[in-house]
């Protein structure tokens, strides 16, 4: 199987090349059989690389450890469901899933655009392809998860115990699925670019992508949160670590850009500037996949570094002096249709929207870069923490709540005091009350008082849509159940839309609570003593100490009271793994948590005495799970606004929006 | 139409200004020099002002832990060492012979007062080092 994976990936390279060259003379040349044997190579490619992982999966599950990949990062006793995570535990296997993603979204590409899009096709193709190039480059010559070792040893270096979570089987593919994805919106602008169709097919085809991958961004990052949280026993889900800024920074701007891109879909406007964002997103995503790689920025997350460095930085280079280039080349037919007329219009809350979303990517950068900035500069290593980046964040995030409110309500063009007054007048006086009441019920802290408000208000301008949808509907004689469902059905987008919101208004809810009002405390106890927290008691019962095949495990049982009333155990436990080998990382922290959607009960076991004490760390984490539940209602929206509608409903709910606008129109003039 | 455009400029401005002096706050606020153990010691009296990040080898023998969470350890960068003091969260990995990063002040006392304690996953895990050999090919 080695040798199948081996000549797998080194055929995929080189159809990879013969992509790129045949596909771009196929759109040159406009020769058809070019084109199409270019398109069939990319469905070669999808199979040979996923023959290739399955040969890594294979040697993984058959412990061939003469592989160098396999000993590093699996041993005999790993479980087999962690077995096969492995293929993305290290550096090369995880370049190998990159490739594969990457094949997966090529063939997808090849097959959906068969009878659409004929002409940007080829170069759409080439791009991806030229990607591919440098991928299956990587993985076939230069970090190879098939490389031997000179002998095979008994047993492989297993794998760190904080990746044997079933999160961290799942929030790598997700996250890679919405990272690679990215490069799809960029080779539809870049083939735009190059072929000079820069009408409505790219902008088209950008967007739907951009949906898909921004939304496995979105999950990839709340699940990266809810691991830590649950794996790593700090506390917290979030610490501007340079291996999370590097995912967010990719999210940030291809947020922006979901929102602009309805500017030109309506207006003909920012044209560039969509392209500018879609080529910054994807730049941000190979730049991320490099620092975490490469180790340049030192990170606690990053496990794997090598010196694929010099590649990533040159094919930065290459992408950027590239795309800017044709960019730079074809300024002049990227010309705005339009203009923008009041400051109080949809267009230009969300250009604001756009500006300040790419101002935050932009000081995340600054942050995460810093250190080499100064190094370079001033020659000495600066870095800055997570003071800095909620200083500059948490601002603009509360900006963009504000947005988030008005733009999906406010009018095109120019709003006219009716419509900002009929559409804002309630959700600001409930925004308001809401901040009131809090204020009034003892919470003194700004920041939060500010967001719950914002938060109120965004909640009430989404209900207020609906509702004035569903009315109209259901005076028609529709079933009020029935009548939300059609109505959402109608116009998936904007609906979809408003669900995303009201998913991002609980993240932020629970992201607000959890960070500002969170309570700790820490004693070490002798059996039977208790520690008092908040409303809750907790009584340290016993300590188990127990052995299977794979850990010796230390269990501390707590008996845990909200006020009089016991509502159950926890069992935070120490863990030290066993090795047969000689593993360096082999003791993991197992925190024991109870969560509810007030508040979160965290607690730590520290440590453990031959006295039989133990030592441990509470907290009192409200509202963290709001946080998970608005990632599932994030998804769910996500969802209704990207499944396919029916062409004629499309074509009906589009008539049904353009109405609705120039009802607007007409009542301003 | 002039008017129009002005007040956009106004308020893109607002924005940019608002944002760099953020940054600019943000910097001041939260930035850590990021030294060796030499380049700490080389420093005194100046660093005892500043936050900063210090890595380094934890000597071998060297942690002394009480049950409270309470840590002693030094840590070198192989020709000079540190004492640093520390409560908190242990890092699972956290033991002799890691990379351990330490941020908080240096005091007058030639201890360093760690409020955050990071240990690297040793670059060795992905070496070969501790693969035991097995039969040769």
């Amino acid at each position: 199987m080695v040798e199948t994976g081996v000549i797998s990936i080194f055929l995929s390279f080189i159809i990879s090349v013969y992509i790129l060259i045949a596909s771009l003379a196929g759109g040159k040349t406009g020769r058809r059989e070019l084109i199409k044997s270019a398109e069939n190579g990319a469905v070669a490619v999808f199979f040979l690389l996923t023959l290739a992982c399955i040969s890594l999966i294979h040697a993984l599950l058959t412990r061939d450890f003469s592989l160098k990949y396999v000993a590093l990062n699996s041993s005999r006793d790993l479980s087999t469901i962690y077995t096969i995570t492995a293929l993305w535990a290290g550096q090369a296997g995880s370049l190998l899933l990159w490739s594969w993603i990457l094949s997966v979204y090529m063939a997808l590409v090849v097959v959906l655009n068969r009878g659409r899009n004929r002409g940007l096709m080829p170069f759409v193709l080439g791009v991806l392809a030229a990607v591919s190039c440098f991928f299956t480059y990587l993985v076939g010559f230069v970090e190879s998860p098939f490389e031997k070792l000179p002998f095979v040893p008994a047993d492989g270096n297993g794998l760190n115990p904080i990746l044997q979570n079933p999160y961290m089987a799942i929030h790598p593919v997700t996250l890679y699925i919405g990272y690679v994805g990215v490069t799809v919106p960029f080779a539809f602008a870049l083939g735009a670019l190059i072929s000079g169709r820069l009408g409505d097919e790219w902008i088209r085809s950008s967007r739907t992508w951009t949906v898909f991958c921004w939304t496995f961004l979105s999950l990839g990052l709340l699940l990266g949160a809810r691991w830590a949280y649950l794996e790593l026993g700090w506390g917290g889900y979030w610490a501007w670590d340079p291996v999370e800024n590097a995912a967010f920074m990719p999210w940030l701007v291809a947020t922006a850009f979901l929102h602009s891109v309805m500017i030109q879909e309506k207006k003909g406007m920012l044209k560039k500037w969509n392209l500018a964002l879609v080529i910054l997103t994807f730049f941000l995503a190979i730049f991320g996949t490099f620092i975490t790689r490469s180790g340049i920025i030192s990170s606690v997350h990053s496990f794997a570094q090598s010196d694929i460095g010099p590649y990533f930085l040159a094919f930065i280079g290459v992408i950027l002096l590239f795309s800017f280039g044709m960019f730079i080349l074809r300024l002049d037919d990227l010309k705005s249709d339009d203009h923008f007329d009041s400051i109080l219009s949809r267009e230009s809350a969300f250009l604001f929207n756009n500006l300040i979303f790419l101002g935050a990517a932009f000081s995340v950068f600054l942050g995460t870069i810093f250190p080499i900035l100064t190094e370079a500069i001033k020659g000495e290593k600066i870095l800055v923490g997570p003071p800095y980046f909620n200083r500059v964040n948490v601002p603009m995030g509360l900006i963009l709540i504000l947005l988030m409110g008005v733009g999906p309500l406010i009018s095109w063009r120019k709003a006219s005091k009716q419509n900002l007054m009929r559409n804002f007048l309630y959700p600001t006086i409930f925004g308001l009350l809401t901040g009131i009441v809090l204020f009034i019920l003892g919470i003194r802290e700004i920041v939060a008082l500010v967001s719950f408000g914002l938060c109120a208000f965004v909640s009430a301008t989404v209900f207020t849509e609906f509702f004035r949808g569903v009315r109209v509907r259901s005076s028609r004689g529709e079933n009020y159940l029935i009548a939300l469902y059609r109505l959402i059905s109608r116009n998936r987008r904007r609906y979809g839309g408003d669900i995303v919101h009201l998913g991002v208004v609980l993240i932020v809810i629970g992201i607000t609570a959890s960070s500002a009002f969170v309570t700790q405390k820490e004693a070490t106890l002798k059996r039977g003593e208790t520690l008092s927290i908040g409303k809750y008691t907790m009584r340290f019962d016993e300590l188990r100490r127990y052995s299977t095949q794979a850990k010796d495990g230390t269990a501390a049982t707590l008996t845990v009271f909200n006020r009089e009333k016991e509502i159950g155990s926890m069992v935070p436990e120490k863990n030290v793994y066993k090795y047969e080998g000689n593993r360096e990382i082999n003791q993991e922290t197992e925190v024991a948590l109870r969560s509810t959607f007030k508040d979160d009960l965290y607690v730590i076991l520290t440590g453990v005495d031959d006295t039989g004490a133990a030592n441990f760390r509470v907290l009192i984490n409200p509202m963290v799970s709001w946080i998970w539940a608005g990632g599932v209602v994030l998804l769910l929206g996500a969802i209704v606004t990207m499944w396919p509608a029916r062409v004629e409903r499309r074509a009906e709910a589009g008539a049904r929006y353009s109405v609705g606008v120039s009802k607007d129109t007409v009542v301003k003039a | 139409m002039l008017r129009g455009r002005i007040k956009f400029i106004i308020a893109i401005a607002v924005i940019v200004v608002t944002l760099s002096y953020l940054v600019y706050g943000g910097v001041k606020e939260a930035k850590v020099y990021y030294l060796t153990v030499g380049e700490l010691k080389e420093r005194v009296p100046s660093v005892y002002t500043d936050k900063v990040r210090v890595s380094g080898t934890v000597v071998p023998g060297s942690i002394k832990k009480d049950l409270d969470g309470g840590l002693e350890f030094k840590i070198t960068d192989g020709e000079r060492t540190l004492d640093v003091h520390y409560k908190g969260i242990i890092p699972d990995i956290f033991k002799d012979e890691v990379e351990a990063v330490v941020e908080g002040v240096y005091t007058p006392e030639n201890v360093f007062q760690a409020n955050v304690l990071l240990a690297k996953c040793p670059t060795k895990y992905e070496s070969l080092d501790g693969l035991e050999k097995g039969e040769n090919i």
